[in-house]
């Protein structure tokens, strides 16, 4: 049967056996890296084609359908564009912030994509504490989106880094009270062990209403920290050109686009491993026959179906939402996620306690 | 009480999103919705809404006859300043002087589409056509004259 | 030396050179960048150490919130863009003074106690042992201190919803000075059209 953790086993024995395990493990940290800069690459490309895509058909639209058959090239070529334009700096920035931040930016989504399973036993760093490490790189990343609105010395930017940091730093709150409740019903930060608890039916099925209440204040605060819209008051291209990547140009502009989309991506994984189960298959208790099916789809389809479907979640709420002002931004998470989801965690925890979950 | 609009409020507001979400996730299930025209290739079978407004046009019937009496009212009605009228005298068979349209001039390069001409002529004379293609090499090409040569108004018609 | 202390050294290296940067530079958000990347060095040297728990805690409530509150409030400052002047003379001789005197002292602690290898692994790295040690009311638990602290951050909480509240007389009197406001606006700009 197909499975990435077979692959992965076998490159690594063979490495192994023919260096010496320093040189190994130098060769294996190239391969990931490499790896790792080989997903980022062809994520960009299909996650901002599916973007454009699904905008289209929500629009009544076609989207993209000139470069190659049904489009398929269209941000091929867009990558080549912007690769080959002037990257300009503007005359009164900080040079160096100005340089450094999408590069940060890039960093922190990379650091992020450590400990996900993309599946059965493929995960780069199965770290102890993985959903904690996760919360804290991620709000790494509104350091570059501050370094770049400042950097920029232009005022559209220093609003928008101000109004991005602004939001992330409230909605990482329900993010991670969100994160908790399923940390609360399995008992353990480390991502293969919340996984692995859901063996027997996916935290959305076992943990019912509760659970699904902090799913979707999971999908609302992912949405508001990647400054997606309707979060994208950061952006507002009505209000303020682009935000804090106004005065970004060539390849580095693409590297603020390139980290939205990734951190799209990482963001719906986590969603994914946390409430639908990660790469497990749907399995429910009891039901030999129907798991021992399930199992037959390898994990890796598995994973990338759950994530894409909830990225497609979130490109569908952009496309028919409009955008929220920063009051009723605020409000939101103030008023209502942040109360809802204290209470929520609550009642988790009395059912986990009590056991009431299947 | 409080809690009582709190929750109708959360309530109310989920179930609006839900509402949109309803509509777009339909389009997106829908693809014969899409109103998308593959232009340069479907040029002969395009497809057009019947309210598209391409350009002015008078309409002349097979006797060369179109419904103008030269009133300008057409003229007075554009806001752009696109329609010039030049009428002038015929002699109508009881030798009595009578006002007709000598040339009708169009300037496609100012018109707007706003449709205003079309409204405003009693004897709707002209209207508008789905012609769309209207880029030339030479701006004073867009200069057009709408009566067809030889034309005269048709009989009845006042 | 081995690989493991090469790290070491290399990060030991980023934190001191960021920090002394943090500390020369004459532009303050890049101070306060500095200031963050030196952090981020302290998160990694945990890292390092395999306390993740430690470093993960270091980075959420270091970077992702002091530092963000920092530099809000340069944002939030006049001129935050511009080169600082210098410290003066005097300012300069103490501060190397005190960094002096600092160098010093733990030379001496090293040179009184030095560094004694500590058999096994000294650190209780499990998150849960963490908690209950946090929770735990017997010998060398936490609770006592964990519900001050507690008590410390509810005090803060309120006193800052209080500072930010209006009282009612404020809030009618404010909603009808806007109101006021906009009437006036609005007649104004009628003049102006009448003019
Ligand atoms: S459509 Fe409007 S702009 Fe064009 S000729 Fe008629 S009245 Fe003028
Ligand atoms: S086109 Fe109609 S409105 Fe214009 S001059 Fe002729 S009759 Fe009058």
């Amino acid at each position: 049967m197909f499975s990435l953790a077979h692959i992965t086993q076998i490159i690594h024995d063979w490495l192994y056996s023919s260096f010496d395990p320093t040189l190994a493990l130098i060769i294996e940290c190239a391969i990931v890296i490499l790896v790792a800069i080989g997903i980022f690459a062809v994520l960009g490309l299909v996650l901002v084609l599916m973007e454009r895509k699904v905008a289209a058909h929500i629009q009544i639209r076609l989207g993209p359908n000139r470069v190659g058959p049904g489009g398929m090239f269209q941000t091929v070529a867009d990558t080549l564009k912007l690769i080959m334009k002037e990257g300009l700096t503007p005359d009164l920035a900080d040079k160096f912030l100005f340089n450094l931040a999408p590069f940060l930016v890039m960093i922190v989504a990379m650091l992020l994509l450590a400990p996900i399973a993309f599946a059965k036993g493929v995960q780069i760093w199965d770290i102890n504490i993985g959903v904690l490490y996760i919360s804290a790189v991620s709000s790494l990343s509104v350091i570059g989106i501050l370094m770049a609105g400042w950097a920029s010395n232009n005022k559209y930017s220093l609003l928008g880094a101000m109004r991005s940091g602004a939001q992330i730093v409230s909605y990482e709150l329900s993010a991670g009270f969100s994160i908790l409740t399923i940390v609360v019903l399995t008992g353990s930060l480390r991502l293969s062990d919340i996984i692995a608890s859901q063996e027997n039916g996916w935290w959305i099925f076992k943990g019912h209403i509760p659970v699904i209440i902090a799913f979707i204040l999971f999908i609302i605060a992912a949405t508001a920290e990647t400054n997606r819209a309707p979060f994208d008051l950061a952006e507002a291209e009505s209000e303020l050109t682009a935000g804090f990547h106004t005065e970004y140009s060539g390849m580095r502009f693409a590297l603020f686009f390139l980290a939205e989309y990734i951190n799209i991506f990482i963001v719906c994984a986590i969603g994914a491993t946390l409430f639908l189960g990660g790469w497990m298959p749907l399995h429910i208790g009891g039901w030999e026959g129907f798991n021992h099916l399930m199992d037959y789809i390898p994990s890796s389809f598995w994973f990338i179906g759950k994530t894409f479907f909830l990225i497609f979640l979130i490109m569908w709420f952009r496309w028919t939402f409009p955008r929220l002002r920063v009051d009723q931004l605020l409000n939101l998470e103030w008023k209502y996620l942040l109360p809802i989801s204290l209470i929520n965690l609550l009642l988790v925890t009395v059912i986990a306690i009590m056991g009431w979950y299947f | 009480m409080f809690l009582k609009d709190y929750i109708t409020d959360v309530y109310k507001a989920v179930r609006s999103l839900l509402t949109g979400m309803k509509k777009t996730g339909y389009y997106f299930v829908h693809p014969s919705e899409i109103i998308t025209q593959q232009y340069p290739e479907n040029r002969h079978d395009l497809n057009l809404p019947e309210r598209f407004r391409g350009e002015v046009v008078m309409s002349h019937d097979e006797n060369n006859e179109h419904a103008c009496t030269g009133c300008t009212a057409c003229e007075l009605a554009c806001p752009n300043g696109t329609i010039k009228i030049i009428t002038k005298f015929d002699i109508t068979p009881e030798g009595k002087k009578k006002k007709a349209i000598d040339t009708f001039i169009y300037h496609l390069e100012l018109c707007t589409m706003c449709n205003l001409c079309v409204q405003a002529c009693p004897t709707d004379a002209i209207k508008m056509s789905q012609k769309f293609e209207h880029s030339v090499y030479d701006r004073s090409r867009l200069t057009k004259k709408l009566n067809q040569p030889g034309s005269k108004i048709r009989e009845g018609v006042e | 030396m081995n690989a493991h202390a090469i790290i070491f050294y290399l990060i030991s290296a980023f934190l001191l050179g960021t920090g002394i940067l943090s500390v020369t530079t004459k532009k303050i958000f890049r101070s306060a960048i500095w200031l963050l990347f030196s952090l981020v060095g302290i998160a990694s040297l945990y890292f390092w150490m395999e306390v993740e728990f430690v470093a993960a805690v270091q980075i959420i409530v270091y970077v992702g919130g002091i530092v963000i509150l920092i530099i809000f409030s340069i944002f939030l400052t006049q001129q935050s863009g511009k080169e600082m002047p210098g410290p003066g003379l005097l300012r300069t001789v103490f501060s190397l003074l005190a960094v002096l005197f600092g160098a010093g002292f733990c030379c001496m602690l090293i040179n009184e106690y030095g560094f004694t290898q500590l058999p096994g692994n000294q650190f209780s790295v499990a998150v849960a042992d963490i908690g209950t040690q946090m929770l735990s009311t017997a010998e060398h638990g936490f609770v006592l201190p964990f519900e001050v602290v507690s008590m410390l951050l509810l005090g803060a909480m309120i006193g800052c919803i209080v500072i930010a509240m209006k009282s009612k007389e404020a809030k009618n009197k404010g909603v009808l000075e806007n109101e006021q406001e906009a009437v006036g606006t609005v007649i104004s700009s009628q003049q102006n059209n009448t003019l």
